[in-house]
């Protein structure tokens, strides 16, 4: 369908410049950093779900090296540690410390010491009293009159607002006449589900490392997902110039949306740097980074309404989002689970009531996919109840309402709309048809015996950034610095994050493409702050697509400039030049063709710029993408069922994905491996209860009781097969969108709707796990 | 200062570490130090005393007592020091031939890099009623040999268990070793357990062993793990086998005596219900299993 061009260097697998340092363990993360005369932090965590700290007492304290910090020694600024929102929709309601714990784990006090022991001996001599409120743990329980209220005032835009029944911000949206579109539906189906709280798992666990500065500045090391938002997040907080304030680029052990936000060790280690005057460092242990950061639960009530042939005419959704004790990205999130769900199915007419709501829980923030997996897990699972009722395949179903090229999409939330101009669906589900030879799959409710198959499909999709036309409350640029060094290789600088799935490689490519040498030749710096221009943010699968563009845009730039600057030395017509690589002299060749002598090596150019004073070949700029085109996916997944202990095995995986020009096969493949993994964990096991009676996590943030699926829970290599649609985006840099989020977005609907095929029973509530099976099981045998 | 702040820490508290190369000696600094504890592969101590739920002022390294490492088949049985790992249990050709079923106990012990440090004698001590490696020792009616100041004692691996995390062992008693009976040829085993992954402590396990002369229960062992404080006999399950022709009714009807039978609670890992549900058809499958084995065997 698309009239590719050939690339050189895309489509290849190449091997990753940090790989060597990754494998053999040499690459240093924040949390393997140290620096002479550092301090060791540790932190002191509310043991009650809701309290008020009356009192702290450090007299007790032997070390006199110890350096502490209590609420009343922090700004008292209240701010939104995720800052990729305009003002007005970005709600404040954290402090650096918190004289009011909203939740077990939540951080009260500080201490530094010479060592991470001395710190911990000093911690426990603080003498503290609380004043305990009642708390509570039900996104619904919360909204009850009477509760005791969670925040009293926030902030939204230097204005201060009065929380009530603990709903921390709503959103209402209607489009066309819904009630009407109900009307004219023959087949109505309205279900209510709910969702698990996650944890992130990623490697590394929250760390920073702050130094401060003679300058009254700071220097910081830190796990983050951007470092420009770290920055305008320190100076908001402590009034330090920023120019004064340089966050450097470490690589982060992964992240799947949890240092989005400026996490919270961050300010509490630059506020104890500066107290100490001594660089500190802070890193969390498992247990406590299990109190830091997990997915948003959510409850819908969703309803969809079709006509006869199968056509969908409405839609409505009420959204609960349990949010935990804290806004990270509350209100931008309620936009995307509308927006999320219309862009998936076309609806004629829709209305939305989305609530995001204060509970005394581990505050939530982006995982992967922002909300998707979790409405598109419903929506998949309506779509196959919906389908059945219609009498229709729930594939052919899907073919008659997907929204795709040519239609427009609002992912991103109904501030960021904006047309699909390349969309695989077609090729995806066509092909996953036949190869899991889906017509003729089983039924459900004709297989007995102990172990059930069933086959199961999903499909979705992601956006690429947060792109749009025009400007929303969503805020989404980056840019990049590439410079031509003396020996013909180019430095690559930007503040874009690798999470570890090979972003930064694949734009060097990009850019090795442009300039037409081998990927190699594109030497990615380690930057900070200071020498970088802003990017937002490293999320929302951006990173290529948008990061690549920014890469493109200066390489492109810097190929100008070459033409330029060797047309001048060449005495040829700058336009008239053409590209080569020479591969006998591993170098560019720069030339006018047929024309001999005419022609220059980067290495040469470079060299006589620099012999003739003629300055450096280099561009900086930053780019806006004109969209944030969706990367669609499909899984279909076949699963064993074995009713007598109700464990789920996944026996098949055909995943299709539409993510454009493939950059590097390997790579992309991996993300869907990696998507998958996390899917079916989300789907038949990952959650975080609470103990209502201790208030904390019920595992209290061991990761033995948080078990995540290894290599021998998932599918073997050879039963999992991954294939691209042949697409090209015509606003991405080459024709390239991302992959991050949509490989996992549709695997929960596709287990879900697998496991149904297998036993005949719909689940609503997620993780699908191995006793809400065999209890469902029972339930079945009762009731027959 | 609450749990939470020390729960956390991954720091342990200081400790003295003794290093004694006899059991003699081991015994003697557990007299000395009440309270002080044994540390073998320490893949559950250690966890714990970073967890601070242990705190103890002394830990006397097991490892470099030879005595407690050796693995040896004395013909009617099978010995087993208490630090032999379990890596080491689940490749010795030995008691994979002598004691299939102990051998897949102990490969269910969490993974490889656990089994590399754990221990037989660790995965008994700590008295888990989730220990794999004790439902094989129950259930093949192994002697545990007990080394205290006054010389040594024999308990029955069964009557080992007091409760979650309790045992007969004095504080200054040390647990040397496992005479395990090789059972006859005619004997079929089955191990089964489920979790929540792979790698994971069992949600609940069953291991059962049969005698049989042809398709008659001579004798019958049934053992669950994770639905009682401790592993546990099911003594009317047994009973309903023994001296019976086996029939795939008298398999259901017994498995379903285990799970009316067992008394077990909701904890993180399952619900009650679940383990009630669940050991029903775990019991069918690992009497049949057996059924099956001590059939063709003989």
């Amino acid at each position: 369908m698309s009239s590719k061009p050939a690339f050189k260097v895309l489509g290849r697998d190449t091997q990753r410049q940090d790989g060597v340092a990754k494998v053999t363990g040499r690459e240093k993360f924040a949390s393997d950093l140290s620096l002479p005369n550092m301090l060791h932090a540790r932190v002191l965590k509310s043991p009650y779900a809701h309290a008020k700290v009356k009192r702290i007492d450090v007299s007790a304290i032997s070390d006199p090296t110890v350096v502490t910090l209590t609420p009343d020694e922090v700004p008292d600024a209240r701010f939104c540690p995720r800052l990729m929102s305009t003002p007005e929709a970005t709600y404040k309601d954290w402090t650096v410390l918190t004289s009011k714990p909203r939740y077990v784990g939540e951080t009260i006090a500080a201490v530094a010491a010479e060592s991470e022991e001395a710190a911990q001996r000093a911690l426990e001599s603080l003498v503290v009293e609380y004043e305990e409120f009642t708390a509570v743990f039900d996104a619904l329980g919360s909204m009850e009159p009477g509760v005791e209220p969670i925040h009293d005032y926030i902030e939204l835009d230097e204005e201060t607002l009065k929380v009530e029944s603990n709903i921390a911000c709503h959103l209402e949206i209607e489009e066309g006449d819904t009630e009407e579109g109900f009307r004219q539906a023959d087949h109505v189906v309205e279900r209510t589900y709910r969702t698990n709280r996650r944890y992130h798992t990623q490697l590394e666990t929250k760390s920073v490392l702050v130094r401060p500065e003679p300058n009254g500045g700071v220097t910081v090391w830190s796990t983050t997902q951007t470092l420009h938002n770290t920055r305008i997040l320190l100076h908001e907080i402590f009034g330090i110039p920023m120019g004064k304030i340089r966050v450097m680029k470490v690589p982060i052990g992964g992240s799947f949306g949890s240092s989005i936000q400026v996490n919270p060790v961050v300010p509490i280690a630059v506020a104890l740097a500066l107290k100490a005057r001594r660089p500190v460092k802070l890193s969390y242990t498992r247990e406590e980074d299990l109190h830091d950061h997990c997915s948003y639960q959510m409850i819908f009530k969703l309803k969809l309404g079709a006509d006869r042939e199968g056509k969908l005419t409405a839609g409505h959704l009420d959204a609960w989002l349990d949010i935990g004790a804290h806004q990270i990205q509350a209100y931008p999130l309620l936009g995307c689970v509308v927006g999320w769900w219309v862009s998936l199915y076309k609806l004629p007419a829709k209305s939305y009531v989305g609530k995001a709501v204060y509970t005394n829980k581990v505050p939530s923030c982006a995982f992967r996919g922002y909300g998707n997996p979790q409405i598109t897990w419903a929506v998949e699972t309506l779509m196959d109840e919906l389908a059945e009722k219609v009498g229709v395949d729930p594939l052919d179903f899907r073919f008659m309402n997907y929204i795709g090229e040519g239609d427009l999409f609002w992912g991103q939330g109904p501030s960021v709309k904006s047309v699909i101009h390349s969309c695989g669906v077609e090729e995806i589900l066509t092909k996953g048809a036949e190869m899991s030879d889906w017509y003729n799959r089983p039924r459900a409710e004709t297989q007995t015996g102990r172990h059930r198959r069933g086959w199961g499909m999903g499909r979705g999709y992601h956006t690429s950034s947060a792109g749009a036309p025009v400007p929303g409350t969503v805020i989404d640029f980056g840019g990049a610095m590439l410079k031509l060094n003396e020996d013909g290789t180019f430095d690559y600088v930007s503040a874009l994050m690798d999470h570890g799935g090979g972003t930064l490689d694949a734009n060097a490519k990009i850019i090795a493409e442009e300039l037409e040498i081998p990927h190699h030749k594109v030497n990615i710096v380690r930057a900070d702050t200071g020498t970088t221009v802003y990017d937002v943010c490293t999320h929302a699968s951006r990173g290529i697509y948008s990061g690549g563009g920014a890469a493109l845009k200066v390489a492109a730039q810097v190929k100008q400039k070459i033409r330029e600057q060797a047309g001048n030395l060449l005495d040829a017509y700058p336009n008239a030049l053409k590209f080569r690589y020479d591969q006998q002299r591993e170098q560019a060749v720069v030339y006018a063709e047929g024309i001999e002598g005419r022609e220059i090596t980067y290495k040469e150019l470079a060299y006589t710029m620099r012999n003739k004073n003629l300055g450096t070949i280099a561009a900086v700029d930053s780019y806006r993408q004109p969209s944030c085109p969706p990367h669609f996916t499909g899984y279909f997944i076949e699963v064993d069922v074995d009713t007598w202990t109700g464990k789920v095995r996944p026996l098949r995986v055909i995943a299709g994905a539409d993510i454009g020009t493939v950059i590097n096969p390997k790579l992309a493949k991996g993300q869907i491996h990696g998507g998958l993994a996390q899917g079916w964990s989300m789907t038949v096991n990952e959650d975080t209860p609470y103990d209502p009676t201790s208030g904390d996590l019920w595992n209290r943030g061991f990761i033995s009781d948080y078990k995540v699926p290894t290599s021998m829970d998932l599918p073997s290599l050879e039963a999992f097969t991954v294939f691209f649609a042949d697409t090209y985006e015509p606003t991405g840099p080459f024709g390239a969108k991302g992959i991050g989020e949509g490989a996992l977005n549709p695997v929960a609907g596709a287990v879900a709707n697998a496991i149904q095929n297998a036993l005949g029973v719909r689940f609503y509530e997620l993780p699908i796990t191995k006793d809400r099976i065999l209890e469902a099981l029972k339930r079945k045998e009762v009731e027959a | 200062m609450n749990p939470i702040n020390k729960h956390n820490t991954h720091i342990v508290m200081p400790f003295e570490y003794h290093q004694p190369a006899t059991v003699r000696a081991a015994v003697e600094i557990l007299r000395k130090h009440p309270g002080a504890k044994p540390l073998a592969g320490g893949t559950d101590l250690v966890p714990k005393m970073k967890q601070r739920l242990l705190e103890p002022k002394h830990v006397v390294n097991l490892k470099k007592i030879p005595e407690l490492s050796v693995v040896e088949d004395r013909g009617d049985a099978v010995y087993i020091g208490a630090a032999v790992r379990l890596r080491e249990i689940e490749k010795s050709e030995t008691i994979r031939r002598r004691l299939p079923l102990l051998s897949s106990c102990v490969r269910s012990i969490g993974s490889v890099q656990i089994r590399n440090m754990g221990t037989l004698g660790g995965n008994v001590c700590n008295a888990s009623p989730a220990a794999d490696g004790a439902l094989g020792l129950v259930a093949l009616e192994a002697t545990v040999h007990i080394a205290g100041p006054g010389g040594e004692r024999q308990v029955e691996a069964k009557s080992f268990f007091e409760g979650p995390g309790l045992t007969v062992l004095g504080e200054d008693e040390l647990v040397t070793g496992f005479t395990v009976p090789v059972p006859t040829e005619d004997t079929g085993t089955c191990f089964i357990s489920v979790g929540r992954t792979a790698l994971d402590i069992s949600t609940i396990s069953i291991a059962v062993a049969l005698t049989m002369d042809g398709d008659r229960v001579k004798d019958a062992k049934v053992v669950l793990g994770s639905v009682a404080p401790t592993p546990i006999r099911l003594a009317d399950a047994e009973k309903q086998l023994k001296g019976k022709t086996l029939t795939e009714k008298l398999v259901e009807d017994t498995a379903m005596k285990v799970s009316e039978s067992i008394k077990p609670i909701t904890d993180i890992r399952g619900t009650a219900e679940y383990r009630r549900e669940a050991s029903r058809g775990m019991a069918v499958e690992a009497i049949t299993k057996a059924w099956r084995e001590g059939r063709t065997q003989r």
